[in-house]
C-alpha cells in the first residue's frame, strides 16, 4: 500500500530498499533518471552531497529562474527564431533569410539541447510532459505559430497552474489550427478540438457524444485574425444553452461566448476526472507503467487541493514510498536513451549547432523527434508502445557512435578519462567504467559477460589488456545493457 | 525510412577504423597468447554458435509449417488506415438503390462526379474513387479484390484512440493482448520473423507475449562498427539480458537472432515484376514486406500503418491524395509479389471508423461510425462487395453516421480461419458471436 509521507527524506527512509533487477536501490541515480534526463557526474555529486530535498528545491528554483530557453545559453542561441513573433518569422522567410522549416527545426533541436544540457532539468521533464499532453504536432502545418505555442503556453506554465496552461492553449493559433477550432463556426461546427479537449486534455473517456457536440458549440468563435493572432469572432459563435458533464451555461449572447467557453475550460480543468487523468499520466511518466491507484489518487488530490498547480503533484510523488521503490521500472524511450547516453558519457559539443543537428537526426531515425508525434495523444509513455527491434539496434549503434566519436558536432571523447583513475587490471577497468557510466558495479555474471567479450580474464594487466583497443566497444556494450536501458 | 547517417563515418573511415583496431588487436594477441586464450579460437567458436543458431531457426520454421496442424504457408497482412478513413469516398454507394441521392443532399462536395468513379459491375451500383484505379486494374478482374462497407466495431465510441484499441484488441479495449497476438498463440511456434510490424512501434494488435519483430527498415537493420568483435559484442548483450524481466528480456534475444536472418533477407530486396512504387513511408514498408516474403523467412502476420486520414478539413483534396498514394503502393506491392506468390498473401485494409455522412463547414467530415474494409490477394472471394448495406436515409443513419452493419471481427476472423488455419475464434474475439460473411476461401 502506497503511503505519502510528510517529507521526501521520510519517504526515502521508509521505502523498501528495492529495485527492478539488475538495477539496485540507489536514490541518487533514481531521482536523476526520473526528474532529470539522466545523471551526469556533476548532478550525481550534487545530490550525493546535498541530498534529494535540496536538489528538488534547487530544481524548483531553477524552473523559475531558467524558464523559457534560458536553461542553457549555448543551446538557446541555436534557436534565434524562437524568440520571434509569427509576423517576424514570416517576414524573415519572405526575405529569404530563413526557410519555412527553420522555426520547427530550431524548436526540435533546442528542445533536445535543453534536455541534454539545461541546468533546469526537472523543468525540461515537465515541458516534455505537457508538450505531449497538449500535443500540437510540430510540422509544416503550424510553422508560423508552433514556436510561440512552446514558449507562451507550455514553457510559460509548466511550473504554474494547469488551468492557466489549458486556457492559453485554447486561445493559441497553433492549437486552433491543429485541431481545427479556427474553422469551427455556428453554421457548421467542427468537433475535432471539442472532443480532444474532453478526451485527451481533461476528463478522459467519460464523455458522451452529446458532451462533444455541446463543447464544440460553446467553443465556436475562437479563430485566427490578422498577424496570426488569436481572435474571438462573436459573429461565428453559436448561441444557446449548453450542458457538458454537469457544466451548464446559458451562453445566450454572442459577445459573451468567449467567457462562456472559458468557464467550461475552467470547469473541466478542476474536474476530479481531469485530476485523475493527469495524475495517472504523471505517474506513468515518472514512476512506472503500472502505478498504484492509491498513488494516482494522491497526486490527483494534490492537484485539486492546490488549485490545479502542477508542482505539488511532483512533490507528492517524491513523498511516496512507491516512487523510491520504482527504480528500473521504466524503459528509457529512444530519445531518453540518447540524451541519457550523452549525459552519462559527458560528451560535449564541439559545434553546438552541428551537435544538435546530429541529435535531431538520431531522434528522428528512432521515431522519437521531440514534438513530432502526429496524433493529438502525444508520444506514448509505456514500454509496450515502444517495442522495436529496429530501435534497439539503432540505440546500440548510437552508443558506439557516441563512444567512438563518429558523429559530427561532438568533441572527441577522451575514453580513458572515464576510468577516473588508472586501473591496474582489465577487471578493475570494467568496474570503473560501469560505475562511471551507469553508477553501479555489475554482478559477477554480467562482469563475466563483459570479460568474455574482451576474451581475457579480469586479472589481465592493463598493459596487456585488449581494452586498450576495445574500450569504445566496451563502453558501448555497457550502455547497451539493461542497467542503462532502464531508468 | 532511410537510416543513412548524415554524420556517420564514410566507408573509408570505417575501414580505416577497423584496420587500426585490427592491428592493435593482433599486437595484443601476441602479448597475450600465453594466457591460453586465443582470439582465433574465440572467434571461430562464436562463428559455430552463429551457424547453429541459424540452423535451429530453420528447424523451427519446418516445425511451424510441417508439424503444426494449424499452420498454412500463407501470410495475412493488415494495413491500418490511422485517423478514420471516409469509406463513403473510397467505395461510393453510387446508385439510387444504395442511397447516392441522399449523399448528394448532405455531402455534395464530397461525392465524386460519376465521370471520376470506377463502377464495379455486378455489385448493385458500388463504385470506386478514381484513386483506386491501380488496384482495380491489377486485381479486380482476376478476382483478387473485394470490399465490405459499413464496417465498424460494436463500440459506440467516436474516439480515434478508443476505437483503434477496440479493433486491435479484438472487441475488448480492456484485453491485455492484441487479436494478432492471440492468432499467433493459436498457430503455435514459428520463426523469429513470423510476426512483423513495419514501422517504428508495435501496434496494439500485436501486444502480448508472442514475440513480434518491429522493423522500420530492412536495409537499415544492421549492427555496424565493432572492430571485428561483433559476434562477441552480440554474445555479451545476449548474456546481459538473459533472464531479464519485462519486454526487453524478450525483445533483445529476438532482435539478435533476427539480425542474421535479416542479412539473408536483404538479398531479396529490390522491386520485381516491373512494379513501380509511388514512394513514401508506406511504399518503403511494403517493399520490405515483399522482400521478407520472397526470402521465405516464415512470415505469418504483418502489420503496416498509414496515417493521415483524419479529414476534418478539405477532405476531397486530402483524402484523394492519401488514397492515391495508398492504392498505388498496395498495387505496386501486389505486382511486386507476382501472381503466384500473392496467392499465399492476403491483405486486409481497415480503419478505426468512418466519417460523419454530412460534410462540415471546413469541407471535411467529423468522426462517424461505419467505414469500408478492403480485401486483396490470395483466397479472397473477389469481384464482390460483401456484407450488408441499407439504402442511406435519415432513418438508416446512426447519429448521422453510416451504421455498423458488418462486424470487422467477422472479416478478421474469417481470414484467420481460412487463410491462416486458425481453429476456434473464441479466444481471439472473446464474447463475439462469429458469422462468416463469405469473404475468403479455405487454403
Amino acid at each position: 500500500m502506497t503511503r505519502i509521507w510528510p517529507s521526501i527524506p521520510q519517504a526515502m527512509a521508509n521505502a523498501r530498499r528495492t529495485a527492478h533487477a539488475p538495477l539496485g536501490w540507489d536514490p541518487v541515480n533514481h531521482v536523476l533518471s526520473r526528474l532529470a534526463f539522466g545523471p551526469t557526474v556533476a548532478t550525481r555529486h550534487y545530490v550525493s552531497v546535498n541530498g534529494v530535498s535540496a536538489w528538488y528545491r534547487q530544481q524548483v528554483a531553477a524552473g523559475a529562474a531558467y524558464s523559457g530557453y534560458r536553461g542553457s545559453p549555448a543551446v538557446a542561441v541555436c534557436g534565434p527564431l524562437l524568440s520571434k513573433t509569427s509576423v517576424q518569422v514570416v517576414a524573415l522567410k519572405n526575405s529569404g533569410a530563413v526557410h519555412e522549416w527553420d522555426s520547427t527545426g530550431q524548436l526540435c533541436r533546442v528542445t533536445l539541447g535543453l534536455q541534454a544540457w539545461s541546468a533546469a532539468q526537472m523543468y525540461e521533464t515537465l515541458v516534455d510532459f505537457f508538450s505531449n499532453h497538449l500535443n500540437v504536432t510540430s510540422s509544416h502545418d503550424v510553422w508560423t505559430t508552433r514556436h510561440t505555442y512552446d514558449r507562451d503556453v507550455i514553457r510559460k506554465h509548466a511550473f504554474g497552474s494547469f488551468t492557466e496552461m489549458l486556457l492559453a492553449s485554447a486561445r493559441h493559433p497553433s492549437m486552433l489550427t491543429y485541431l481545427n477550432l479556427a474553422q469551427s463556426t455556428k453554421q457548421s461546427v467542427n468537433e475535432n478540438y471539442g472532443r480532444e479537449l474532453l478526451e485527451l486534455h481533461t476528463v478522459g473517456m467519460i464523455y458522451s457524444e452529446d458532451d462533444v457536440t455541446n463543447a464544440a458549440k460553446i467553443l465556436t468563435g475562437r479563430t485566427i485574425g490578422t498577424d496570426y493572432r488569436y481572435v474571438y469572432d462573436a459573429n461565428k459563435h453559436w448561441v444557446g444553452g449548453v450542458s457538458v458533464l454537469g457544466f451548464t451555461h446559458a451562453n445566450d449572447t454572442a459577445a459573451g461566448g468567449e467567457a462562456a467557453a472559458d468557464a467550461l475550460i475552467r470547469y473541466l480543468a478542476t474536474h476530479p476526472a481531469t485530476a485523475q487523468h493527469l495524475a495517472q499520466k504523471m505517474c506513468l511518466r515518472y514512476v512506472s507503467d503500472n502505478p498504484s491507484a492509491a498513488l494516482v489518487s494522491a497526486l490527483a488530490q494534490a492537484y485539486l487541493d492546490s488549485g490545479t498547480r502542477i508542482e505539488p503533484m511532483l512533490h507528492t510523488m517524491l513523498r511516496s514510498d512507491e516512487f523510491w521503490q520504482s527504480r528500473g521500472q521504466k524503459v528509457r524511450r529512444p530519445t531518453e536513451n540518447l540524451i541519457a547516453t550523452i549525459r552519462a558519457l559527458g560528451t560535449r559539443p564541439a559545434s553546438m549547432d552541428k551537435a544538435l543537428r546530429t541529435m535531431e537526426w538520431s531522434a528522428r531515425a528512432m521515431g522519437h523527434a521531440p514534438l513530432e508525434w502526429t496524433a493529438p495523444t502525444g508520444y506514448p509513455d509505456v514500454a509496450a508502445a515502444w517495442r522495436s527491434s529496429s530501435t534497439l539496434v539503432t540505440e546500440w549503434t548510437m552508443h558506439i557512435a557516441l563512444a567512438d566519436s563518429w558523429w559530427d558536432g561532438f568533441a572527441r571523447l577522451n575514453k580513458t578519462s572515464l576510468y577516473g583513475r588508472t586501473p591496474h587490471t582489465s577487471g578493475e577497468a570494467i568496474t570503473l567504467l560501469t560505475r562511471r557510466l551507469v553508477g553501479m558495479t555489475y554482478s559477477a555474471t554480467h562482469n563475466a559477460a563483459l570479460q568474455h567479450m574482451l576474451g581475457e580474464p579480469a586479472s589481465t594487466p592493463m598493459a596487456k589488456s585488449r581494452l586498450q583497443a576495445l574500450i569504445g566497444p566496451m563502453i558501448a556494450v555497457i550502455l547497451d545493457s539493461p542497467h542503462h536501458a532502464l531508468r | 525510412m532511410s537510416r543513412t547517417a548524415p554524420h556517420a563515418p564514410d566507408g573509408l573511415a570505417l575501414v580505416r577504423y577497423a584496420a587500426q583496431t585490427e592491428s592493435a588487436l593482433c599486437a595484443q594477441d601476441e602479448a597475450w597468447a600465453a594466457s591460453g586464450w586465443t582470439r582465433r579460437r574465440f572467434l571461430s567458436g562464436l562463428g559455430m554458435a552463429g551457424v547453429a543458431a541459424l540452423g535451429s531457426q530453420l528447424v523451427t520454421t519446418r516445425v511451424a509449417y510441417g508439424a503444426s496442424t494449424a499452420g498454412t504457408r500463407n501470410t495475412l497482412i493488415t494495413v491500418f488506415l490511422r485517423g478514420a478513413a471516409d469509406g463513403l469516398r473510397i467505395l461510393v454507394p453510387a446508385s439510387a438503390a444504395l442511397g447516392v441521392d441522399y449523399l448528394h443532399g448532405v455531402r455534395a462536395a464530397l461525392v465524386p462526379p460519376s465521370t471520376g468513379l470506377i463502377s464495379l459491375p455486378g455489385t448493385g451500383g458500388w463504385a470506386l474513387n478514381a484513386a483506386m484505379r491501380p488496384l482495380y486494374d491489377l486485381l479486380w478482374n482476376t478476382g483478387e479484390l473485394a470490399f465490405v462497407p459499413a464496417v465498424a466495431s460494436p463500440s459506440v465510441s467516436r474516439s480515434h484512440f478508443q476505437s483503434q484499441q477496440m479493433l486491435e484488441r479484438g472487441g475488448s479495449a480492456a484485453a491485455s493482448t492484441g487479436w494478432l497476438d492471440r492468432v499467433l498463440v493459436e498457430l503455435g511456434p514459428g520463426t523469429t520473423f513470423r510476426a512483423v510490424a513495419a514501422g517504428s512501434a508495435a501496434p496494439a494488435a500485436l501486444a502480448g507475449n508472442q514475440p513480434a519483430l518491429v522493423l522500420d527498415s530492412l536495409a537499415g537493420f544492421t549492427f555496424p562498427g565493432w572492430a571485428g568483435i561483433r559476434p562477441q559484442a552480440e554474445a555479451a548483450i545476449r548474456t546481459l539480458y538473459r533472464g531479464q524481466a519485462g519486454t526487453l528480456g524478450q525483445d533483445v534475444p529476438t532482435t539478435l537472432t533476427a539480425l542474421s536472418t535479416a542479412a539473408k533477407a536483404r538479398a531479396a530486396l529490390g522491386v520485381r515484376n516491373g512494379a513501380v512504387y509511388p514512394g513514401g513511408n508506406f511504399s518503403a514498408a511494403l517493399k520490405d514486406v515483399a522482400a521478407l516474403l520472397r526470402a521465405e523467412v516464415g512470415l505469418q502476420v504483418a502489420t503496416v500503418d498509414v496515417g493521415g486520414w483524419d479529414t476534418h478539413t478539405q477532405e476531397a483534396v486530402n483524402l484523394d491524395a492519401h488514397l492515391t498514394s495508398a492504392a498505388g503502393s498496395l498495387a505496386a506491392f501486389m505486382k511486386d509479389l507476382g501472381p503466384t506468390r500473392r496467392q499465399r498473401v492476403t491483405v486486409l485494409v481497415v480503419t478505426e471508423f468512418g466519417r460523419r455522412v454530412a460534410i462540415n463547414g471546413s469541407g471535411g467530415t467529423d468522426h462517424g461510425h461505419g467505414s469500408v474494409a478492403w480485401l486483396l490477394g490470395g483466397g479472397v472471394v473477389g469481384k464482390a462487395v460483401h456484407g450488408s448495406w441499407q439504402q442511406l436515409s435519415d432513418g438508416v443513419l446512426d447519429h448521422g453516421d453510416v451504421p455498423a452493419l458488418n462486424s470487422p471481427f467477422d472479416v478478421m476472423g474469417e481470414l484467420a480461419q481460412k487463410r491462416l488455419g486458425v481453429g476456434s475464434l473464441a479466444t481471439i474475439f472473446p464474447g463475439h458471436s462469429f458469422a462468416a460473411l463469405g469473404v475468403a476461401r479455405t487454403v
